[in-house]
């Protein structure tokens, strides 16, 4: 009888000692890899770093404006060229009601005389 | 056990053998009982065996609970000396300044198996790199040699290919400005250690970078951006607008800047000669400083507006007052002229629009000497400002402020302040009578409001932009008037002092626009020194005609890039400002420009 449980009691040792040398061996696995991503992380940060370095040179206002001087027929902006909203005309009336049944018919109907190319507008 | 022992003696004693007991006798005396003593010690050792056992297993879970110090610390190999530094970024978020790893390249000549096979080989990738200096170092036997700071990615792969033993790269934050001289005065610059040494970057150190420095903490890159007031496209407005006038009008030296009166924000500074901190060699020599926060200066006619201010926030003085411009001031030895003598009597509208230096000394000397002087500390003048930028210059004060101080001093004479200081104070008579110190960090209205202390009258305010406004539509400030704007001005031109004496030919110029006058957002200042007159300025090199330009031009540019919406056909100061033939005071327009500022966000 207890030469069985020292049996049985050996086992359950190496059956433990083997599954905690497994749970190791993966914690080891798994810590490797968490370095190897953080290093990774790492170098994109400072590639994203580099890059954005880059992009505020390409960007810089002092680049763009000398590219467009060199390359491009712009002037510079007048204060003349703005209008607030309020002096925004009307929208001109639809040719067709939006809720005609035959548009076609509406246009016909509404042009007397049709202005093409070789038919001369009224009043020309 | 010791209950047990009388009986054990009992019993074994007779059990033992004579010639035993003898033995015993002889080896350890009659009376020691030596099974007694054998079970101790075999105590004893089972004690302290089993306490061995134990430490050895408990260190045992240590090991294996603890994380493998080798694995952790492989990523960060070949890291350099933790001198990370946060990006600095303009309000809208674009970059100002930026940390870059870059690999360094260095040998460890003791474990180089042939120097001469390994120089060639090197400057066979970097063909920059001096021969025979190259072989010199690898020949050493020293323990470590920098081979060369800052590589490109593509040469240390090359070089890693070579697979030399002895040769490794350190990487190292690199500080670079993408924007290179633009942004120079406010940045600063950092030394080849990455620790500022100048500007806001020095400021960064001292509010506590340093410490984590030295702590070695600021390796990472998590470290929040600092953003700043400065907008990077006004910034190169002004920058562009600035040098170009410098260069037009042949001036030793320009200076530029555009502030958030209602905020304190520094929206843009620049001063020209600059310098690259890329490259920060150029930092050192005396032309290049920041004029507006180290160089101090006799501002010229801008004092006017302060002058009045006092005048008319003291009751003394009020917008129907006159005063005699007809004669020049004597003052014992001095006398006092105008530049556009105008012979008569002035009202103050017109001693400000006229720039008469005769009726500013007059308005002074009514309110008196101390109150002037009281004012002036009042409006922050005398005494040394301090913003974030380390750099800042005490005012030059007279010692003795009499009657004749007071008198030059209204117009601008005799008392010599840092640019930012004047703007500062012009832009506290402007919006509502608030001094608020600037600073370069993003601020809000309300954050300002809390750090603002009230100078003038709100009622003053209004009359100064109403003067402001007024000059530029009909006195020396007209070329600045920039159509849809609403802008108002001051001009300033002051004689240097060369050797003593004031010299008629060397002039430096400010000028100072508010716009929108009637509800002021923004102050343009800009200064050149020693503009020479050209043939389309008629010969002259006053203010109006150098400095009004170029801020009319910087204006232009900015206004549509700071949300400012143009308005046309708005009626002159008197109605728009003062409220003449309406009931309201001012309230009108500035609800009129809160809508137009809520319509273009």
């Amino acid at each position: 009888m207890i030469r069985m449980i020292h049996l049985v009691v050996v086992c359950a040792f190496v059956a433990a000692a083997i599954y905690v040398y497994k749970i190791k061996f993966d914690a080891t696995v798994q810590a490797e890899r968490l370095a190897d991503i953080r290093a990774e992380i790492k170098r994109e940060h400072d590639a994203i770093a580099g890059l954005r370095a880059e992009w505020a040179k390409l960007d810089s206002p002092a680049r763009i404006q000398g590219l467009a001087q060199r390359h491009l027929a712009l002037k510079e902006l007048d204060v003349s060229q703005f209008d607030p909203l309020d002096n925004l005309p009307e929208r001109p009336k639809p040719l067709v009601p939006p809720d005609s049944a035959d548009p076609i018919a509406v246009i016909i109907e509404n042009t007397d005389t049709p202005t093409t190319g070789s038919v001369p507008a009224p009043g020309q | 056990m010791s209950m047990n022992a009388p009986h054990h003696q009992d019993v074994r004693k007779p059990a033992e053998a004579w010639h035993r007991r003898m033995a015993q006798a002889l080896l350890y005396g009659r009376n020691v009982d030596r099974p007694r003593k054998a079970r101790a010690r075999l105590g004893l050792a089972i004690v302290a065996f089993s306490l061995v056992y134990i430490i050895i297993a408990g260190r045992l879970v240590l090991y294996a609970a603890a994380s493998d110090p080798h694995v952790s610390r492989r990523g960060a190999t070949g890291d350099a000396v933790a001198t990370a530094r946060p990006d600095i970024i303009d309000r809208r978020g674009e970059i100002l300044a930026i940390d870059v790893k870059t690999p360094s390249l260095y040998a460890e000549p003791r474990r180089l198996i042939d120097a001469d096979e390994a120089s060639e080989l090197l400057t066979g990738v970097m063909p920059d790199l001096d021969h025979s200096d190259l072989r010199e170092r690898l020949s050493s036997h020293r323990g470590f040699v920098w081979l060369k700071r800052e590589i490109s990615a593509k040469q240390q792969a090359e070089i890693y290919h070579l697979g030399l033993p002895g040769v490794g790269f350190l990487t190292e934050n690199k500080r670079v400005y993408p924007d290179g001289n633009e942004v120079s005065h406010v940045i600063g610059h950092v030394n080849v250690d990455n620790q500022g040494i100048a500007g806001i970057e020095k400021w960064l150190d001292n509010s506590g970078l340093a410490d984590l420095h030295r702590a070695g903490l600021a390796s990472d890159r998590d470290q929040e951006p600092v953003q700043l007031s400065l907008d990077l496209r006004v910034q190169h407005v002004l920058h562009d607008e600035v040098a170009a006038a410098r260069e037009h009008f042949k001036a030793l030296a320009g200076a530029g800047l555009v502030l958030n009166v209602r905020t304190g924000e520094v929206i843009a500074m620049v001063s020209i000669p600059d310098y690259d901190p890329n490259s920060p060699r150029q930092a050192l020599e005396p032309n290049r400083i920041n004029r507006l926060t180290t160089g101090v200066y006799e501002m010229g006619s801008t004092f006017k507006a302060l002058t009045l201010a006092m005048g008319l926030d003291s009751g003394k003085v009020t917008l129907n007052s006159t005063f005699d411009a007809r004669m020049p001031l004597r003052y014992g030895r001095f006398s006092i002229h105008d530049y556009h003598a105008q012979n008569r009597v002035l009202s103050v509208p017109e001693i400000f629009t006229y720039s008469s230096n005769i009726g500013a000394a007059r308005v002074a000397l009514r309110v008196g000497v101390d109150e002037h002087k009281a004012f002036l500390r009042k409006l922050g003048q005398l005494d040394r400002l301090r913003t974030e930028l380390p750099e800042s210059a005490e005012p030059i004060v007279p010692k003795h402020w009499g009657e004749l101080n007071t008198v030059t001093i209204a117009f601008g004479h005799g008392l010599s302040v840092a640019p930012l200081q004047a703007i500062m104070g012009v832009a506290a008579l402007v919006n509502g009578g608030l001094l608020i110190p600037p600073t370069f960090l993003k601020r809000s209205e309300a954050e300002a409001q809390k750090v603002a202390t009230r100078v003038i009258k709100p009622e003053t305010s209004v009359a100064m932009r109403y003067l402001m406004r007024l000059n530029a539509e009909k006195g020396s400030a007209t070329k600045a008037n920039v159509p849809g704007y609403y802008v108002g001005g001051k001009t300033g031109t002051a004689e240097k002092v060369i050797n003593g004496r004031y010299a008629k030919n060397k002039l430096l110029t400010d000028f100072m626009a508010i716009l929108p006058s009637d509800n002021p957002r923004y102050l343009v200042f800009v200064m050149l020194d020693e503009p020479q007159p050209l043939p389309e300025t008629h010969g002259y090199a006053t203010a109006a005609w150098n400095a009004g330009v170029a801020s009319a031009r910087v204006i232009s540019r900015m206004a549509p890039l700071l949300d400012l919406e143009p308005r046309f056909n708005l009626p002159p100061a008197d109605v728009q400002i003062l409220g003449a033939g309406r009931s309201a005071q001012a309230a009108p327009a500035d609800t009129q420009i809160l809508a137009s500022a809520k319509n273009t966000r």
